[in-house]
């Protein structure tokens, strides 16, 4: 036997409650877990964005179009290579109605020319390049609807009201993880022939560009050059590196990103009073037996030790068991629901190496740190109070 | 006989080791002026007052006296639980009334073993872990805490009960454990407060038989509170405390 074997063996004395303690500190781990893995996944399209691209948008606001003229003008500037203009559609799939997924009406040839991370079979993009109504849709959209490549399908228009009908004539897959695997493209002529129909006035209008740059340029100094070139239009852009314009997103959301920051840490201080509490009960039940063992020679240094090691252990087992549970359950369970349904946000949901780590220490960490003051009183005791006393 | 003698072998071993001293007939406590004095809020409470007592190494004494009378004030003072308000008090060579509440500490599990009247196991413990508690803070190796905790048991009749743990026990049983935990770390003075305070009759006059065979066959100094008067005449000598002195 040795000295850990009693602070052992006291973890285990009253079982209903430690297994209580060790799942309410499972619980707030994998809630830990799961709050950073989504701030992280949040962040993730932006760490993942291309270095040598630059999104051009209106400047006063990403919900205004530019003129269609613009496309072909930044294709003119010096540095860039390639331009693809997208503009957001907003439908939704009747046979889906709470189901969301992002739609844009683009030129397919050159936005699968901007976006060449996204992998389409050659015989489905000739198919889809010569189909005025023809539509490519992510993987995970096709599989989450059930569609499959010649599947005709009708859209309810939300922006653009009315039934639109299309051909599913390609599905694609991707090779970067910034890449939405959910949105839904079709021709942007489709819907321009629509537009000059029913809202002339907003014909031949383009939502943004994007730019694939000459590397050698730098990002900046071409969302730069862009800039300057329709500085002195009526309408006048804002031209940002892929990274800052899914950035200026996140900065849209920063009060969620931010309240979900402060939820993260006030769970791991709830659990850190809830293994204060069970270990502050443990204390008081024991105060005759630390009064016995200091009567035979045990100094305070030793009581203390017991207590916070049992802390310790409380945590480190709700540790261990909190991850164990987190990896199955938020990334297994909701990372792939995520991934699947919610692509445009989620686009990679792992939990991150730096999470565990921290998630195990916090346990650890914050189950000394709560066990504190009790040690402090148990190392305390006048061993004459604490022998009267019988709890 | 043969099991008594190698604890006594062991124990001989142990106060060498220790470097404690060899038994004597010297007295081995001795109490000089020893007041203690509590205060309740403002109120002051005299427990002790300018007592002198002094104790024979090998002697098996009983306190006895009314509820207040300060027996067991001066129980823990002898154990070194608690430190005196003035007078001297020097046992087994040291002066508790200079020593420091860590000092005391160290000393106690070298000097004193307890034998209380709740008898106070750990639950989670079995029999010779409890035994083995006070063991944990010399320098012995795992083994040889086994070995002497072992021992102690066999001492104590409970050799077959070793893996018990306290629930498991009779209450006779746990007081015969924790005489063996007294007595493991071979300590120079046994204090026992009640010891047979939460015994039937026969399991106490187990206990005070054994209590007796320690202190005639292993010369251990026993310091007795008792309230019971066949306690007592166990001991060869009484001491009555009275409003916290010694009546004549």
């Amino acid at each position: 036997m040795r000295l850990s074997t009693l602070g052992i063996r006291n973890v285990t004395r009253s079982r209903f409650r430690t297994v209580m303690t060790v799942l309410g500190v499972a619980v707030a781990i994998i809630a830990f877990v799961m709050l950073r893995t989504i701030l992280s996944a949040w962040t993730q399209a932006a760490d993942f964005a291309a270095k040598d691209r630059v999104v051009t948008r209106h400047k006063v606001s990403f919900i205004m179009s530019l003129p269609g003229k613009y496309l072909t003008e930044v294709e003119q500037i010096p540095g860039v290579n390639q331009a693809a203009a997208a503009s957001w559609f907003g439908a939704k799939d009747p046979n889906h109605q709470n189901e969301f997924f992002s739609s844009f009406a683009v030129d397919p040839e050159s936005y699968l020319a901007v976006y060449d991370e996204m992998l389409v079979p050659d015989a489905q993009k000739t198919e889809w390049f010569g189909n005025r109504t023809g539509a490519l849709v992510g993987d995970s959209l096709a599989k989450k609807f059930g569609w499959k490549v010649g599947d005709k399908v009708t859209l309810k228009g939300t922006i653009y009201p009315g039934d639109w009908e299309f051909r599913i004539d390609g599905i694609y897959t991707a090779t970067r993880r910034s890449v939405d695997r959910t949105s839904f493209l079709f021709h942007y002529d489709y819907l321009n022939e629509w537009l000059r129909k029913m809202r002339p006035q907003a014909a031949d209008s383009r939502g943004w560009i994007t730019t694939r740059i000459d590397r050698s340029q730098g990002a900046a100094e071409m969302a730069k050059r862009i800039d300057q070139h329709f500085d002195e239009r009526d309408v006048q852009t804002m031209s940002q590196d892929e990274r800052a314009f899914n950035t200026s997103f996140l900065g849209m959301i920063s009060a969620i990103l931010k309240a979900l920051d402060i939820v993260s840490v006030v769970i791991m201080l709830i659990m850190m009073l809830i293994l204060g509490n069970t270990i502050a009960m443990g204390v008081r039940e024991r105060t005759h037996e630390y009064g016995v063992l200091r009567a035979i020679g045990f100094l305070p240094k030793h009581l203390m030790t017991f207590v916070l090691g049992e802390a310790a252990t409380i945590g480190f087992l709700g540790g261990v068991l909190g991850l164990g549970l987190a990896y199955p359950l938020v990334e297994k369970g909701m990372g792939r629901f995520l991934e699947e349904n919610m692509g445009a946000f989620f686009p990679f949901f792992r939990i991150p190496p730096e999470t565990w780590v921290m998630a195990m220490i916090l346990a650890v960490v914050l189950g000394l740190l709560a066990a504190v003051v009790p040690a402090y009183q148990a190392a305390k005791l006048n061993v004459i109070d604490a022998l009267r006393n019988v709890g | 006989m043969a099991e008594a003698n190698q604890v006594q072998m062991d124990n001989d071993e142990t106060r060498k080791q220790s470097g404690a001293a060899p038994k004597t007939s010297t007295p081995v406590i001795e109490i000089k002026n020893l007041s203690k004095t509590y205060y309740r809020g403002s109120e002051r409470v005299d427990v002790l007052e300018n007592l002198d007592l002094t104790i024979e190494e090998g002697s098996f004494e009983a306190l006895m006296g009314p509820s207040g009378s300060g027996k067991s004030t001066l129980l823990n003072l002898i154990a070194g639980l608690d430190s005196p308000s003035s007078g001297s008090i020097k046992v087994a060579g040291s002066d508790l009334s200079k020593m420091g509440e860590g000092a005391r500490a160290k000393w106690r599990a070298q000097n004193v073993g307890f034998v209380f009247q709740t008898f106070n196991l750990m639950p989670v413990l079995t029999a010779i872990e409890n035994v083995m508690l006070p063991l944990l803070l010399t320098n012995l190796s795992s083994a040889e805490r086994k070995e002497r905790a072992a021992i102690a048991l066999k001492a104590v009749g409970l050799e077959d009960r070793m893996k018990h743990y306290p629930k498991e026990l009779s209450g006779g049983q746990e007081q015969r454990v924790t005489i063996a935990r007294a007595i493991v770390t071979d300590p120079r003075i046994i204090v026992a407060d009640e010891p047979t305070g939460d015994l039937d009759r026969k399991s106490a006059a187990e206990i005070l038989t054994l209590m007796g065979k320690l202190n005639t066959e292993f010369g251990k100094t026993i310091i007795m509170v008792t309230h019971d008067p066949a306690a007592a005449e166990r001991a060869r000598v009484t001491h009555h405390l009275d409003k916290g002195q010694l009546a004549l």
